[in-house]
């Protein structure tokens, strides 16, 4: 595993999952979540009692 | 300290209390344990009529009593085999009612493709559990994957509080899915090292 370049490791420690609740990879991950389910835009994803684009659907109005 | 750390130490103020309160008052509990099911059935009515910000507030007082149920124990000398055993049956009691509240609100709304991801991430979210207990029994300890109770837990209240649940649905659907094959993956190497018949 240590020969494994370090993109696959990251990929591989994300999905193999050993990490303790508190620690900084345990934030990362916290912080990744948040982001998606905050940033993406209930449109994309079809949700039932959601609607509008979200931060990034108003990102997106705004640039165009 | 961690962010998430920081938010756990500030959470466990006000636990703190309740938990002092319920062992002064001498509560049992198994009869918190219960009280916790009993309002997680009514956070998953108000999920199943649509009414998230209401399912939210009502989710966050059962998981008090579900929280402190095991502090409570601790500190007031109850700990019982059964007391872990009933804890755990009545988990997936709370756990199957939300996912269930969702399905129905979902199959009312006539959307056939949310009553798929919630059925499904209800099955994992019970096979993250099973995959556990079943492995601990060959095994010492099988704790690995990200997707465990109170993770999913904090993501239904973010999802009902800010109205984004399609979107932790499909978090608890993927990350429950890595974790059963994390538990899987650990259990086979962990019984190939021991020397244990794996074919």
């Amino acid at each position: 595993m240590s020969k494994t370049p370090l993109p696959l490791r990251v990929l591989w420690n994300a999905f193999y999952w050993t990490y303790e609740r508190a620690s900084w990879q345990y934030d990362v991950m916290v912080i990744a979540i948040l982001a998606f389910v905050w940033l993406t835009p209930p449109e994309w994803l079809k949700d039932p009692m959601a609607s509008g684009g979200g931060p990034i659907g108003w990102l997106i109005d705004a640039l165009k | 300290m961690t962010f998430t750390g920081l938010i756990g130490r500030i959470c466990m103020f006000p636990l703190r209390l309740i938990i002092d309160a319920c062992v002064r008052l001498r509560i049992h509990p198994n009869t918190l344990t219960f009280i916790g099911v009993l309002i997680n059935f009514a956070a998953a009515s108000a999920l199943a009529l649509g009414k998230f910000v209401t399912a939210g507030v009502i989710m966050v007082v059962a998981n008090i009593f579900d929280f402190i149920d095991g502090k409570v124990a601790n500190e007031s000398n109850a700990v019982s085999a059964f007391g872990a055993f009933w804890d755990s049956v009545i988990d997936r009691f709370s756990d199957i009612s939300l996912f269930i509240g969702l399905i129905f609100l979902y199959a009312t709304l006539d959307r056939r493709d949310y009553v798929m991801v919630s059925a499904l991430a209800m099955m994992f979210a019970i096979m993250t559990s099973y995959t556990r207990a079943r492995a601990e029994s060959l095994i010492k300890k099988c704790k690995v994957g990200f997707m465990e109770r109170p993770e999913r837990i904090v993501l239904f209240m973010i999802g009902a509080f800010t109205n984004r649940m399609a979107a932790v649905l499909w978090v608890i659907l993927i990350l429950s899915i890595f974790t059963v094959a994390d538990r899987i993956i650990l259990t086979y190497r962990e019984l190939r090292d021991t020397g244990e018949a794996i074919a």
